[in-house]
């Protein structure tokens, strides 16, 4: 049973301008996504900057409102709920930010950020508030006794720790972590992923983990869906991911992540020019500007997002 | 909060200002000073007490000597008057008494003392004479003895209060413009306190909620500081005129308070549409809290380096504006002001007397020269991304 149905998801960021402030254009940001996250499980959600990943999270919990599309979490329709229907939601959902810096505030000591949280949803009584929030900091990897110190007195690994705490503080079911570990160093990356990992079999997390690095998507995910410019262009399994890989934006994706062998042998398929911009995507494919595999077609219709084999779709012409 | 804000890296670099921490220092004892006249040091109607003669130059200052054969004068002529009604018991000059000597004796020492006086009063030049000087010098030494000394605190008291000398109708410099102290910063305090929370609360709003409200702050503000501030100032002054608040300090505060919102309401509004994206404000949203609450508890809190600044701005320049209406009589009135002894002077500066218009100017410009240097200070320690 899935959790979350997400149906033909669109968001066009509206661009004013003009004397009179008229809306002149759009910013496609995500463009008609579907897709279904089962219980327990991880989906990951990879692309280049600004292919709409971190929109298409924001949507799902609601941060931005959608154009068009419906999420269903749990069997209920939430786009349209008010902000007092949302609210048992709000607490299902929650969010682990990229920044460690900005996603504190930094006039809260932990304890207070933790509290606040907890106490509005009442998620303990108010005699068990201090005990939750000390296994919270133990959960994550952090003292107990470190939690009257402000943001600023954490590295930027332990303010992630702590982002996560906030985000589990509310006993969630599913957790939309953008880009958790890139702002951080390799080497807490490791541990922050398996924290996150540890976390998520204890507590029977779903999560939908956006990232722009491959390998940490194959390390930490179940399936995968590579995004380019709002449109989902392959969905499969992340174990597929390097034999079974047919989109050519995934396979050119593959090449441009380093390999340790150096002496491998790799068909390397380099990408030519930018991403186009979203505010006037090309008709057609959107990949049509750079794909290796361009045929008059492509610049005439969207290939659909079609099942080739078993759990792995794909939207390509030249794909059979 | 408070605590932490002092620990703060802002607070390191401004603590480290040295000029920065005198100027704060002078703003202390301007401080302290208000106080103890708030807490009665100085009564109103003491400032509007004679003291001496009008209009004698304060302790380092001379002055010429017709004007002190016309002191002189006028002191015989009071004393001689009381001494012929008989009334020279409850006779005071500013708190003086005659010495406790039979009336006989005292007349005779009043003659004693026409009687030098006559040879200087033809003269018109005495000034040319030393041996006329030195008489003047003993009449005022016999005027002086024909009064009770002064001692211990009162004598302390005497050479405070004529330290700086007295205006026109005798009254002392130095208490009228030490009580002025108190006038300014609770003028400054209340006008920035207010202008600087009502531009807080319209700037946060405009920036957080967006849509008409913004546009309805922008279009305010941008309306607001079309006009010159003073004379926004004097038309909303005006608007008090023949109520019972004519001449309070209510048209002061209020009229500033509508002027001064302008500046805080911009900036917050600018910190505002920052912060609201900021991540930390995200994570509120998912939690589930309100709007309001997101604004009141995540979002002002951390725009209070940029209110801290503008109190700061905005004290000095309710303090100055206060000075000028009240230089323009459209002030206080029935209380003395740096304005008012401003506006008192303008004679006394024609005759060559600069003792009151500088005691005025002098107390005013310490005063808003420290909180300049402690606003660029704080703007450089807390907001170092402000040019200014």
């Amino acid at each position: 049973m899935s959790l979350i149905r997400v149906d033909n998801m669109v968001k066009h960021f509206p661009v004013r301008g003009g004397v009179l402030n008229r809306i002149v254009g759009k910013v496609h940001a995500v463009n008609g996504v579907s897709f279904r996250i089962d219980e327990g499980e991880v989906l990951g959600v990879v692309g280049e900057s600004g292919c709409g990943k971190s929109t298409l999270g924001k949507l799902i919990i609601r941060l931005i409102e959608s154009t068009s599309g419906e999420v269903h979490y749990d069997g209920t329709e939430i786009t349209h709920l008010g902000h007092n229907d949302m609210l048992p939601f709000r607490r299902r959902m929650q969010i682990v930010f990229q920044d460690p810096y900005s996603s504190l505030n930094p006039r809260l000591t932990v304890n207070a950020l933790l509290k606040e949280a907890i106490v509005f949803h009442s998620i303990v009584p108010p005699s068990e508030v201090e005990s939750h929030i000390d296994k919270l900091m133990a959960k994550v990897g952090l003292r107990p006794d470190q939690k009257n110190r402000f943001p600023h007195e954490f590295s930027g690994g332990q303010r992630q720790r702590i982002g996560i705490a906030r985000a589990l503080a509310l006993n969630p079911d599913f957790i939309v972590a953008d880009e958790p570990v890139s702002a951080l160093d390799v080497s807490i990356q490791a541990q922050v992923l398996n924290l996150m990992m540890d976390l998520k079999d204890e507590l029977g997390l779903t999560l939908l983990f956006i990232s722009h690095d491959l390998k940490v998507i194959e390390h930490f995910c179940d399936r995968v869906l590579v995004m380019y410019l709002g449109y989902v262009v392959e969905e499969m399994n992340c174990l597929d991911i390097h034999g079974e890989a047919r989109h050519p934006y995934t396979q050119a994706l593959l090449g441009a992540n380093p390999v340790n062998d150096p002496d491998e042998d790799r068909e390397l398929t380099v990408l030519e020019g930018d991403v186009p911009s979203p505010f006037s995507p090309p008709k057609g494919c959107p990949f049509v500007t750079r794909c290796p595999l361009v045929e008059s077609r492509c610049h005439e219709e969207m290939p659909p997002l079609v099942e080739k084999t078993k759990g792995h779709r794909v939207a390509c012409w030249a794909v059979e | 909060m408070i605590l932490k804000a002092l620990r703060s890296r802002g607070a390191r670099k401004f603590r480290q200002n040295r000029l920065a921490m005198f100027a704060l220092g002078v703003i202390s004892v301007y401080g302290v000073v208000a106080l103890l006249v708030a807490l009665g040091g100085i009564r109103l109607e003491e400032t509007f007490e004679r003291v001496s003669r009008n209009s004698i130059p304060g302790a380092w200052g001379s002055q010429t000597s017709e004007k002190r054969v016309n002191d002189a004068e006028e002191y015989l002529e009071e004393i001689e008057s009381a001494l012929d009604n008989e009334e020279h018991l409850e006779y005071r000059f500013a708190e003086r008494k005659l010495v406790d000597l039979p009336v006989e004796e005292l007349v005779e020492r009043v003659e004693e003392s026409w009687e030098i006086w006559d040879e200087l009063a033809d003269v018109s030049n005495v000034d040319e004479h030393p041996e006329l000087l030195v008489k003047l010098d003993e009449v005022e030494e016999r005027i002086d003895a024909l009064f009770a000394p002064l001692e211990g605190v009162d004598g302390w008291m005497y050479a405070f209060r004529t330290y700086l000398g007295t205006d026109r109708q005798g009254r002392s410099i130095t208490v009228r413009a030490v009580y002025s102290i108190k006038l300014a910063i609770q003028v400054g305090f209340i006008v920035a306190l207010a202008a600087t929370l009502l531009g807080t609360l319209l700037g946060a709003a405009a920036g957080f909620f967006g849509g008409w409200i913004d546009g309805l702050v922008i279009w305010l503000y941008s309306t607001f500081s079309a006009i010159p501030v003073l004379i926004m100032l004097m038309v909303l002054v005006t608007i008090f005129i023949d109520t019972p608040y004519e001449g309070t300090l209510v048209p002061l505060y209020v009229s500033m308070m509508l002027t001064f919102w302008i500046g805080p309401c911009r900036v917050i509004r600018g910190e505002v549409l920052k912060l609201k994206e900021l991540e930390y404000v995200q994570a509120a949203t998912s939690i589930g809290f309100g709007r309001f609450y997101i604004l009141v508890k995540h979002l002002i809190p951390n725009t209070s380096h940029l209110m801290f600044i503008n109190f700061s701005l905005l004290f000095i320049g309710a303090i100055k504006n206060e000075v000028i209406l009240t230089f323009l009589n459209l002030g206080v009135k029935n209380q003395p002001s740096w304005g008012t002894m401003i506006n008192q002077s303008r004679q006394e500066v024609i005759n060559g007397f600069f003792w009151q218009i500088g005691a005025a100017t002098a107390l005013m410009f310490g005063l808003v020269w420290a909180f300049n240097i402690v606003s660029d200070a704080l703007q450089d320690s807390f907001d170092p991304k402000h040019v200014s």
